[in-house]
């Protein structure tokens, strides 16, 4: 059968291999399936090497996920020991994935998230020196190929892969207890990234820590933004109740808890119990992803925020790339292809796409329930809260006292801020350049005075 | 038993000899104005709660000291 495929190909490319001249005719799944099938039991030389990097550049490299480890050990390519690399880091074997990451070429596309990898490392490691070094070299690389690269979903990979190491330094520097730092590092992703709306929530927390409460309120305001509207966090609700009560603004405080309890999470609770009668479907979760807006009408809102959340992910991208690009390929083949080739083809390109079909189920199906996990966390926690408000409101009324409640709401000079630091009024409209520079101005209601008497207040 | 039956009658005939009437007066003034009282007044004038320490056991709220499972995700995220 493959003669007569290799012998039809050969009437219209000059090509030595099969798989040469499947690359020819740019059936670069196929190509590469039949590459490694040619090469397995022959010396693997330099020309070798180069050619599997160039089918690789053309098909990604999320399709050797699922190949044997033994076999991709046999090509010493800076691809192929990316994908090692990551495999041994994620089986905790950091000696051999240090090793591995080692070998990635410093000009080599991959180079960049081998260094975020390597750089986590040294953390898992406690090497915070090695790792802090590792994360500059991650960012630079990043820029590097950034700047060299053409399309424009490359490049936001590359920005994506800078600003993550980035991150990282700046929860570094949040966990080392320098908060000032870790906002300093924070500033510097740009409001049009795809990762800022979830620093807002970390530098939030930052700024809780400082003691800057207002701060903290106001960063947590901006999702209540309708650009943001696709990210809610259960931790943010939290977060805004906990300073709340912080700043003795207990009724606020309450407010949110009631909220969340109420409108929340019995979406939630139903939220899960329809996701979980699909828990075991291989598909059930990639249908949900290419749902029009229409068909997603009757889930839950959360539903179609944490869809539209996946879909920006970068994983997803790359993932459905891929589908994209075997789709194509197959038509290409049922177009131009003897049935006989067809046959010998296609099935390979099927099953490719059905284990990328599978992935992306797999990760929007972990993504979600990752998702539903942190709820029963955070209503645990702000059941907690409401516990320490009732105790607080008793002990005030044990104590014959009550909390300064008559003072003006919010004021600008309770707003602190250093000259880099923007404030904008919030006159009841989210303004595009505004977001994420809000700041309260309430002041404490922590004083305490003693309770007289109704006809002398 | 002979002890018991003499100590029965005994006291009978005791009640029977020794009959009390009291008698009260059947009317008494009492100035109120005049009548002092000697000794220190405890009760409160008015509802009041007294001021106490309560036992205060504080729950650990939680509050965020690192981003580590962030950090997975983020990696997770990638591919």
């Amino acid at each position: 059968m493959k003669f007569i495929i290799l012998f039809l190909l050969s009437l219209t490319v000059n090509a030595q291999s099969l798989s040469e001249k499947l690359e020819s005719k740019k059936y670069y799944f196929t190509a590469l399936n039949e590459f490694f099938l040619e090469t397995y039991n022959k010396d693997i030389t330099e020309v070798t090497i180069e050619r599997l990097e160039r089918l690789l550049f053309f098909t990604g490299i999320e399709l050797l996920e699922d190949y044997d480890q033994k076999l991709l050990e046999k090509y010493p390519t800076s691809s192929t020991r990316f994908i090692l690399g990551r495999t041994y880091f994620q089986k905790k074997d950091f000696k051999k994935a240090l090793e591995t990451f080692s070998k990635v070429h410093p000009d080599h596309r991959y180079f960049p998230e081998a260094q975020l990898l390597k750089a986590q490392i040294f953390s898992a490691q406690k090497d915070y020196e090695k790792e802090s070094e590792t994360y500059f070299s991650c960012q630079k690389a990043a820029e590097k190929e950034e700047s060299k690269a053409s399309g424009e979903k490359i490049k936001r990979y590359y920005r994506m892969i800078f600003e993550i190491c980035l991150v990282n330094k700046a929860r570094r520097l949040f966990k080392e207890g320098k908060f000032r730092e870790s906002i300093d590092a924070y500033d510097q992703i740009p409001k049009v990234s795809y990762k800022w709306p979830y620093v807002i929530l970390e530098k939030a927390w930052a700024y809780y820590h400082l003691g800057d409460y207002n701060r903290t309120l106001g960063l947590l305001t901006t999702y209540k933004s309708p650009l943001l509207d696709s990210y809610f966090f259960p931790e943010a609700e939290y977060l805004a109740s906990l300073t709340y009560f912080r700043l003795c603004l207990y009724e606020d405080s309450s407010i949110i808890i009631s909220q969340y309890y109420q409108f929340y999470r019995p979406r939630f609770q139903s939220l899960e119990n329809t996701l979980r009668a699909n828990i075991k479907s291989q598909d059930y979760f990639y249908h949900m992803m290419f749902s029009s807006t229409k068909e997603l009408e009757n889930q839950q809102d959360f539903v179609k925020q944490i869809v539209t959340r996946i879909k920006k992910q970068t994983r997803f991208s790359l993932d459905f790339n891929t589908i994209h690009k075997v789709d194509r390929e197959m038509e290409l083949i049922k177009k131009y292809e003897s049935p006989a080739a067809q046959k010998e083809f296609l099935s390979h390109l099927e099953s490719i796409r059905e284990n990328m079909v599978n992935k992306i189920n797999f990760n929007a199906k972990t993504e979600i329930f990752n998702f539903l996990e942190t709820v029963p966390f955070f209503s645990n926690e702000l059941f907690k809260l409401n516990l320490e408000i009732l105790s607080k409101k008793k002990d005030l009324i044990y104590n014959n006292k009550k909390l300064v409640s008559d003072r003006s709401r919010g004021d600008y000079s309770n707003v602190q801020r250093n000259r880099f630091e923007y404030f904008w009024k919030f006159d009841g409209a989210f303004w595009a350049d505004e977001l994420g520079d809000y700041s309260l101005g309430l002041k404490s209601n922590c004083e305490i005075m003693r309770k007289e008497k109704e006809g002398n207040q | 038993m002979k002890f018991l039956i003499i100590l029965m009658f005994s006291s009978y005939v005791f009640a029977e000899d020794q009959k009390v009437i009291y008698q009260y007066k059947k009317y008494e003034k009492f100035d109120l104005g005049n009548l002092e009282v000697k000794g220190e007044l405890i009760a409160p004038g008015d509802i009041s709660v007294r001021e106490r320490d309560r036992k205060r056991f504080e729950l650990d709220l939680f509050s965020r000291k690192e981003f580590d499972s962030f950090i997975k995700n983020d990696v997770q995220g990638l591919r």
